[in-house]
């Protein structure tokens, strides 16, 4: 008798260990004020496609119930946490801040740092807009992570508005747009500097590769000032350069970088992204942003940042510092 | 000192490679021999894979990047960040038919053709995009002799000059796609090892590329 593909048990000893990082986990986010909630596993089809059209689709567990009704299994829990948000807790004060630590489901091919079940422990900050909230929510990451003692882990930090600023200049729109934000994503240099020289010319092509290869600080925000040509392009650089100050006051300048290929899910980010990884793990441990588009698709009226992290990953990044220390052969 | 390990296919584009990373400053051995790995003198560790291995080393991180032919990043989901096109081992992936059967090039294929080739994926995606269903067989090698002895209709398969194809007596019906050797690698890596990562690839390309700040004034 076997589990299924991509999930395992939890025997006592390796349980305690998960349980300890969760509590650490619990600890900060009760410090920044955040209230756990819980939401079913199971979630009717529409609440995901109202918040992320089809995009998941692909990687979601979906079944029928016998009255035909379509149910997924989450995948995820900010929309879970959108659709409750916007009904049962419509009246309560803004800003609300909810704190969730739960298992999510992925049809995936499992490896190292992806299973189909796994546990997603996170925080969203609902009702604000403001630069404040973009801190707070990158600085309760850092802060969960280097509370499990991963305090090496790194930060990449972007605005998406920003590549879209200089897209524009570039006279891109539409689906060429969105093809190439695709394509700058996955940092596809190759099909990007085709693409471009299709589009534009040469020129355009290689000022899109060096975009999609940098990284740095402030030098790079001033670099790219001249080539956006939108107001929500500026205002994103000055968002960005705001929170590397922030970052830089509390002493982070170390572990804090611009990447402006950063977009993270095109679908759903509307400003500031970010994603903690470190060297010795091939994906990334944490991911977030704002995403203020996502609850007036529930008809709830209110921006909102959050981010998540996989329990599971970060046990993976603690073992292989502790044990391993460098990896090994043979 | 590059600190990078780097995923090299064995086999046709193995040659080439070399070169490549000895023009870069990488001292790679001409032969891999039986060697699973080999470390050179300034800190890069080389694994010797089998082609269709390199993208899944690469994407869980075993390898930082590697060297790959875009034929086997068509084949595989694996989610690895395409940085170069170095430009060696040119080859296409085309369709083809037995020189005495019904098919010819340009002309429309009928459906429920039987397909033989090692490009399951890339051959099921060029017949849907075509509305075409085709009973697709998947082999490891010899595809060629399948149409001649009555297994397939048509091949799927990839010819660098066409020789073998018109030896066979097979005739190309269509290109579906061209390939060249790819320097692939990591996300997460591109970012931990940044400095390394861009300095192999500026190396690679046979120079230092400014950086984009430098461009912009």
């Amino acid at each position: 008798m076997r589990v299924p593909v991509g999930v395992r048990d939890w025997l006592p000893d390796e349980l305690a260990r998960k349980r300890a990082l969760e509590t650490i986990l619990r600890g900060v986010f009760e410090r920044w004020k955040y209230q756990e909630v819980q939401t079913p596993g199971l979630e009717r089809y529409e609440v995901l496609e109202a918040g992320i059209g089809q995009n998941l689709s692909k990687q979601v567990f979906r079944l029928t119930d016998r009255s035909g009704s379509q149910l997924v299994l989450r995948p995820e829990m900010t929309m879970p946490i959108a659709r409750l948000v916007s009904t049962r807790m419509r009246e309560a004060t803004l800003p609300l801040r909810l704190s969730y630590v739960q298992p999510v489901y992925r049809y995936e091919e499992p490896q190292e740092g992806r299973m189909r079940e796994f546990t997603e422990a996170g925080l969203e900050l609902i009702g604000t807009a403001d630069a404040d909230t973009d801190a707070e929510s990158l600085f309760s990451a850092v802060e969960a992570l280097d509370a499990v003692g991963l305090r090496m882990v790194r930060y990449d930090i972007n605005h998406v508005a920003i590549i879209e600023g200089v897209l524009t200049g570039f006279g891109y729109a539409g689906d060429a747009l969105h093809d190439v934000k695709r394509l700058i994503a996955d940092r596809n240099l190759v099909d990007l500097r085709a693409l471009a020289n299709a589009h534009a010319d040469a020129a355009h092509g290689e000022m899109l590769v060096r975009l999609t290869m940098s990284r740095g600080q402030e030098e790079i925000l001033r670099a790219v000032r001249p080539l956006v040509v939108t107001e929500a392009g500026y205002a994103g650089i000055d968002r960005l350069a705001d929170l590397l100050a922030r970052a830089r006051a509390r002493g982070l300048q170390e572990r804090i970088w611009i990447d402006f290929s950063l977009l993270r899910s095109l679908a759903y980010y509307t400003g500031i992204v970010f994603e903690g990884y470190v060297e010795e793990l091939g994906f990334s441990l944490l991911g977030g942003g704002r995403y203020d588009t996502v609850l007036p698709r529930f008809g709830f009226n209110a921006g909102a940042v959050g981010w998540s992290t996989s329990v599971e990953r970060l046990l993976i990044a603690l073992e292989r510092r502790t044990v391993c220390g460098e990896l090994q052969f043979a | 000192m590059t600190g990078l390990t780097i995923a090299l296919p064995k086999g046709a584009l193995y040659g080439k490679s070399v070169v490549r990373l000895r023009a870069a400053g990488i001292a790679a051995p001409e032969d891999p021999g039986r060697r699973l790995f080999f470390d050179t003198n300034d800190g890069t560790r080389l694994l010797f894979l089998r082609p269709t291995d390199v993208p899944a080393y690469v994407e869980f991180g075993a390898a930082d990047c590697g060297i790959v032919g875009k034929d086997v990043l068509w084949e595989t989901d694996r989610s690895v960040c395409e940085l170069a096109d170095l430009e060696f081992g040119p080859c296409r992936l085309v369709v083809a038919a037995h020189r005495a059967s019904r098919y010819h090039e340009g002309a429309p294929l009928p459906t429920f053709l039987r397909v033989a080739t090692k490009f399951t994926q890339t051959a099921e995606a060029y017949f849907a995009e075509r509305d075409l269903s085709v009973q697709l067989i998947k082999l490891h090698g010899s595809v060629e002799l399948s149409p001649l002895v009555g297994l397939a209709d048509l091949i799927v398969d990839l010819t660098e000059t066409g020789t073998t194809l018109r030896e066979h007596d097979l005739t190309i019906l269509d290109t579906i796609g061209k390939s060249t050797a790819r320097l692939v690698v990591n996300p997460v890596r591109f970012r931990a090892k940044y400095e390394s990562i861009v300095a192999l690839l500026a190396r690679l390309n046979g120079g230092i590329s400014p950086p984009f700040e430098s461009m912009v004034r």
